[in-house]
């Protein structure tokens, strides 16, 4: 590997990086949920990307799909069907149970970051399966469909029974009450 | 290549903001966004692990991970119609039932 | 990447070339095609349409009505509605236009080139996975929709962009299961790939999957919100729906926008049904050695790929001119209803009669 790309790589890493812990604090500080959501949909897309070049092309392609694609338009739904309006943030007030929280989160963030830049580096690439691997193996989406349906079958069976179950109970929640309201959805 | 370490210190970082918002935030929408935002960071460090020890199995967990939370999201913005029905809010801070 | 400094090189300018044909195609689709919306059902009543414009005496059957439209479109003035969510009303033009861009960078306009020691793909950006990304691309077009609307602070844009985006969110379920059987009948999620397996004319994707066809027909018009599916534009009750308050060169991005997408369904349409740019019962890629050009058969292929594309965009303008719109309850139940138990039976029966052939 030559400098230039070595050099490539580290640059699209940290622009990356950079952009999607700008667009997380934007997700969280924005006043405004619909705000919120349209930073989360840019925060997933540049996840996808970064999955990208960690060579996982099929799982960056449902990240965007299925997140972006629809979970976030559901988000943003139910925020313009409820109307929300822009909230009063608080000022740094917690209680003790959420300072405590933060504080241990704090922590654990500062033992990673410590633990990372003092002990030897894991570099990627140093397992078995390196692009070319896989290229070989048939390329990323045949190599992970076959342990999605081989190892993994029953776990993937019983996703779809979890997805039937969400369905279900996201109809049974959310619908209107016959006896108090009969006024047309329209 | 960039080293793995610095993947799980930006979703360590992506973690932690959205555990903040997750506490920080009164409005429910942005408790389950602050969710989804967790669920990412968890994400990110299957497929960066799963990329550096070399095997899909971090790939496979994510499809999963994806599942779980789309069926959350569909659970949770239900729950929060349901409530915004009943109380007319989504403000956690009156919404305290079960705080006692 | 397995690529020396030379072929690097050659690459890049390769793709910057590439990048500036395509996006200068895209550009001239919406004024063209503005002037063949005019013309066409003019003609299919019997009138004359625009053909007054031109440039001193050469009229080109008002082909320059276009122009003048483009240029009075950019220079009118632009006005903001009160009450608007500034930067949002600014951005959702960019939010629409982008992703029909980006998945035109996916489609593979010709066969490859052998030059320069090297292979230039006639796509700009190549991926494994060529299908879901088109697809993962085109689900984030629903936010230009949805903001748009929103950020406009109008009642009829909201309603407007709600229908629009339920109805956009609901076709793309039809829509990607109607190319699940394509991809289970050629084995592969790259479009590249699906085109060289249909080098025999029988081996077309609407010959071996017809309901498929059928399917992303249907499903396409309602992704781009066409008639008879264009309910979020439904003059009469919603005052143009989304773009209600857009003016001048936003509004003008949002044409641009559907255009493009128009266009780059009807390629996506050619080159998996229809054998994207292979010429029927004659093999493109032997091109080259037979005239001892390279780059003939890179050009041929993207001729037959455009015109097989023109078709499916002249077949738009047909349909909204032919079939009247559908009711909103009418739009959902045949989506839910039907389109998607017919795919999944689709899918369903693929799967089976190709295990069938496998294991006989």
């Amino acid at each position: 590997m030559s400098d230039f790309s070595l050099l490539m790589t580290h640059g699209v890493f940290h622009l990356f990086a950079a952009l999607i812990t700008l667009c997380s604090v934007l997700v969280v500080m924005s006043k405004h949920p619909v705000k919120s959501a349209v930073f989360l949909v840019v925060d997933l897309f540049l996840l996808a990307g970064l999955y990208a070049t960690l060579d996982s092309h099929f799982v960056a392609a449902i990240q965007v799909l299925v997140y972006a694609g629809a979970i976030v338009v559901l988000f943003l739904f139910v925020i313009m069907l409820l109307n929300l309006q822009p909230e009063q943030l608080r000022g740094l007030k917690f209680s003790a149970v959420e300072a405590g929280t933060l504080v241990i989160s704090l922590v654990g963030f500062l033992i990673t970051v410590v633990a990372t830049f003092k002990g030897d580096q894991t570099g990627l690439g140093d397992g078995s399966l390196d692009p070319v691997a896989i290229e070989a193996a048939g390329g990323n989406t045949y190599v992970v469909a076959m342990k999605l349906l081989t190892n993994y079958i029953w776990p993937f069976e019983l996703a779809s029974v979890l997805i039937l179950m969400a369905i279900v109970a996201a109809v049974v929640i959310a619908k209107k009450d016959k006896k108090k309201t009969s006024a047309p959805i329209s | 290549m960039v080293p793995v370490d610095f993947y799980f210190v930006l979703a360590c970082l992506i973690f932690s903001l959205g555990l903040f918002g997750a506490l920080f935030r009164r409005n429910l929408i942005m408790v389950l966004m602050s969710i989804e935002l967790m669920l990412n960071a968890v994400n990110l460090v299957f497929v960066a692990a799963g990329r550096a020890i070399g095997n899909v199995d971090g790939q496979v967990m994510v499809l999963f991970v994806i599942t779980v939370a789309a069926c959350e999201a569909a659970v949770g913005l239900a729950m929060v119609i349901a409530l915004f029905r009943k109380y007319g809010t989504v403000n956690t801070d009156i919404l305290r039932l079960l705080r006692g | 990447m397995g690529l020396t400094a030379d072929e690097f090189t050659i690459q890049f300018i390769a793709t910057l070339v590439k990048f500036a044909i395509v996006a200068g195609l895209l550009l001239q689709i919406p004024p063209v095609m503005v002037w063949v919306e005019r013309r066409v059902p003019a003609m299919m009543q019997r009138r004359k349409g625009p053909n007054r414009v031109g440039i001193f005496k050469w009229r080109i059957y008002g082909l320059m009505q276009s122009l003048a439209d483009t240029i009075k479109l950019i220079f009118k003035e632009e006005v903001v509605p009160e009450g608007a969510q500034k930067a949002f009303y600014h951005l959702a033009p960019v939010f629409s236009v982008f992703p029909a861009f980006l998945i035109a960078m996916a489609i593979p306009y010709g066969p490859d080139i052998h030059a320069f020691g090297t292979t230039i793909p006639l796509s700009i950006i190549r991926v494994d996975v060529g299908f879901l990304f088109i697809f993962a691309v085109s689900s984030l077009a629903v936010y230009g929709v949805t903001i748009a609307g929103w950020a406009s602070n109008n009642k009829y844009s909201l309603l407007g962009s709600l229908r629009a985006s339920a109805q956009m969110i609901s076709y793309e379920i039809p829509l990607g299961m109607s190319l699940i059987p394509i991809v289970l009948i050629y084995g592969t999620l790259d479009l590249n790939k699906i085109v060289e397996a249909q080098s025999h004319f029988w081996k077309w994707g609407v010959f071996l999957s017809p309901v498929s066809f059928l399917l992303f027909l249907i499903a396409m018009f309602a992704e781009t919100n066409r008639a008879p599916f264009d309910l979020a534009e439904a003059e009469g009750e919603l005052v143009a729906g989304f773009h209600t308050e857009y003016t001048s060169a936003k509004f003008a991005a949002f044409f641009l926008g559907e255009y493009v997408s128009m266009f780059v369904l009807s390629c996506l349409a050619s080159t998996v049904f229809f054998g994207g740019w292979q010429v029927p019962f004659f093999s493109v890629q032997k091109l080259d050695d037979l005239t001892g050009f390279i780059g003939v058969s890179a050009l041929i292929g993207h001729v037959t790929l455009m015109l097989k594309a023109t078709f499916f965009m002249w077949l738009y303008i047909w349909v909204r001119w032919t079939i009247p719109r559908f009711r909103y309850d009418q739009l959902m139940s045949l989506g839910w209803k039907y389109m998607i138990p017919l795919g999944l039976v689709n899918v369903v029966v693929t799967a089976v009669v190709i295990a069938a052939f496998r294991f006989s």
